[in-house]
């Protein structure tokens, strides 16, 4: 079971991240390379060095990273290795979402397939993208934003508490376990998101939206996608045995 | 994996939770490594997919 698992959740982040890099280098990574243009420099880093090719360094340069001023970190060519490495962390990504996936339905007490993948993934879409935006939206390169660790425990905290409460109010589905669901889903959002810092943002504010809105619809896509690959997988990979069964 | 005909229900739900639990922690492993590792490197080479996929970046 454990192989079959594996091989499943393998095959399920393959056939996701294919669709979603496709998505990301379609929808979203030119507007982070066009907000990029937005970011200021460092201090210390002159303003020529601005439209060389480091980007990604000069965008967290001053904010949460140490400035790579004695030596310069890697980071992927812009072009076609930036676009590999965006799609080698989609497939990095889409197969750890999938082992997850398949790990609480398996805990669930459920068969994968097409069917528990897709509701199982949706309520995944919305625990580790839906709640967590809703917060803490998506925002490119350039926003402003408050300090990278209490916005990441934020978003972990949210993530798990809607991931249980949407255990608790689907699988579990006693009075009490609905309220207590309820409570971990809104409770988050009542506490609030650690909030941006009061600055203005040279991105412009259409370009922001338009980041927004695509994100969310590429985490649908791609969370139903994991969904479909992991419930087809697991059925594809079952033992010859129990298929004859079937 | 002959058991699984004739074994009760509590092999096979150990069985279950055992690769529901190893495939969890190798699933958040690779999670962090994509979307929240500190390791510049590894965040240099991340980065679109984590903006896009609304992992808190920078």
């Amino acid at each position: 079971m454990i192989l079959r698992l594996l091989s499943a959740a393998l095959a399920a982040g393959f056939l996701a991240a294919i669709v979603a890099t496709g998505l990301e280098l379609a929808l979203t990574s030119p507007l982070i390379v066009a907000a990029e243009r937005y970011e200021t420099p460092a201090p210390g880093q002159a303003a020529q060095a601005l439209p060389q090719a480091l980007p990604i360094v000069l965008a967290h340069a001053g904010h949460d990273h140490p400035t790579p001023e004695a030596a310069p970190e890697w980071q992927p060519a812009p072009g076609f290795q930036r676009m590999a490495f965006t799609g080698l962390a989609t497939l990095v990504g889409g197969v750890g979402w999938a082992l997850i996936l398949g790990a609480v339905l398996l805990a669930c007490g459920r068969e994968p397939t097409l069917q528990t993948g897709v509701a199982f993934a949706l309520a995944g879409f919305a625990s580790v993208a839906l709640a967590p935006a809703l917060g803490l939206p998506p925002e490119l390169p350039g926003q402003e934003a408050a300090p990278l660790l209490t916005r990441q425990v934020w978003w972990t905290m949210t993530a798990a508490a809607t991931g249980m409460g949407l255990y608790l109010i689907a699988v579990r589905r006693s009075f009490i376990a609905i309220l207590g669901g309820l409570v971990l889903i809104v409770a988050p959002h009542v506490v609030g998101a650690p909030p941006p810092p009061d600055a203005t943002s040279a991105v412009p504010a259409a370009l922001a939206a338009q980041f927004a809105a695509r994100s969310l619809a590429i985490g649908a896509v791609f969370w139903t996608m994991i969904g479909l690959g992991l419930g087809w997988a697991w059925q594809a990979f079952a033992p010859a045995r129990n298929r004859a069964h079937a | 994996m002959t058991t699984t005909t004739l074994a009760p229900v509590a092999v096979r739900s150990n069985e279950r939770l055992m690769a529901a639990a190893l495939a969890a922690f190798l699933g958040l492993g690779l999670v962090f490594m994509a979307g929240f590792s500190p390791a510049i490197a590894l965040h240099n080479a991340a980065h679109d997919f984590r903006h896009a996929q609304n992992f808190p970046c920078h």
